[in-house]
């Protein structure tokens, strides 16, 4: 298991979204991916679209760790 | 095909789909796709794969632009009337898409050089407009085993039939004869309204990014009719026929896309 963070602050929606996706790619079932966002839309958003893609998804603040579904 | 940030961003409206990854993206950038003719059906064609990002694209058309062809075909303008087609579209997807690389035939696919023009391309979109460009397009698909997406348009009636050659049904497999020159009318004689080539184009484009990508199963084995008088959409299931003049011989090593 591998982990990565990425910081997407300053980075609007979608766009934050698909550079977390395509990290996510990269990664290995099981590996971790820890995203810094902005609060307001992205905070709403990016978590809601990486479990609609079936990832484990953890929101701390502005802090969201998803694990890469299996 | 590495993507960069200007990537992530002109196409994150489709990298963001479920059904889309950076991976397709990077299929579709190394991509190359012909289309011939840039006419009705092949302007959305061409808009929608420039527009995808499709990073080879061949732009194929003999005619010149005509004060008939404008309100159908959106990638050509009033001041380019008299200009080769190929050359009006080119013009307008390399302002639409510069990070794209496009080659202009302004020729006329045939027999002697159907191959050459069609060669190395990954998907043959065929957005031509007489029945004998349509079998020497499939056939030369079906020599080069490259996937192929054909589709037509008369009155309110349309049609789009996907191909991987050597695996589905080519066109020949389902219309094997060429209907004889003068029982079926031209757009020209029967007329066309230009949104109905506009459902039947945007239907070849989705194909061929389908075929491309591999992210969506392309509709293979299956000849899709639309009636556009009342939205009304007919498929029929076809299969490869074993004796089929065109593609009943393609070896599997040559099937590609």
């Amino acid at each position: 298991m591998s982990s990565q963070t990425l910081d997407l602050t300053g980075v609007t929606c979608p766009l934050n979204w698909v550079k977390a996706k395509l990290a996510l790619e990269g990664l290995a079932p099981g590996d971790e991916l820890t995203l810094m966002l902005d609060s307001g839309e992205p905070i709403d958003s990016v978590p809601r679209s990486a479990r609609e893609d079936g990832h484990d998804v953890t929101v701390s603040g502005t802090t969201v760790t998803i694990v890469k579904r299996a | 095909m590495t993507l960069t940030d200007a990537d992530l961003e002109r196409y994150s409206r489709q990298l963001v789909l479920p059904e889309w990854s950076g991976a397709a993206q990077a299929r579709l950038k190394s991509a190359s796709a012909v289309v011939v003719g840039t006419g009705a059906l092949g302007s959305p064609v061409l808009t929608y794969l420039a527009g995808a990002g499709v990073g080879r694209l061949g732009v194929v058309d003999d005619g010149e632009v005509e004060l008939s062809n404008l309100p159908r075909q959106p990638l050509h303008f009033t001041p380019d009337v008299e200009v080769n087609k190929a050359v009006s579209a080119t013009s307008k997807l390399q302002l639409m898409n510069p990070t794209i690389m496009i080659e202009t035939f302004p020729a006329r696919i045939e027999e002697f050089n159907a191959e050459a023009i069609l060669a190395g391309a990954d998907v043959v979109v065929d957005c031509s407009d007489t029945f004998a460009t349509r079998y020497v397009v499939n056939d030369a698909c079906c020599a080069l085993g490259t996937p192929l997406v054909e589709g037509g348009v008369l009155g309110f009636d349309g049609l789009v039939m996907p191909i991987k050659p050597g695996e589905s049904a080519c066109y020949r497999c389902a219309f094997p004869t060429e209907p004889p020159e003068g029982s079926v009318p031209s757009c020209r004689e029967a007329g066309v309204l230009g949104p109905v080539a506009g459902i039947v184009g945007s239907m070849q484009a989705l194909e061929a990014l389908k075929l491309l990508t591999g992210a969506v199963e392309p509709a293979l084995d299956r000849i899709v009719q639309i009636d556009a008088r009342n939205l009304e959409q007919t498929v029929v299931k076809t299969s490869r026929r074993p004796d089929c003049t065109a593609c009943a011989r393609v070896p599997a090593a040559t099937q590609s896309g």
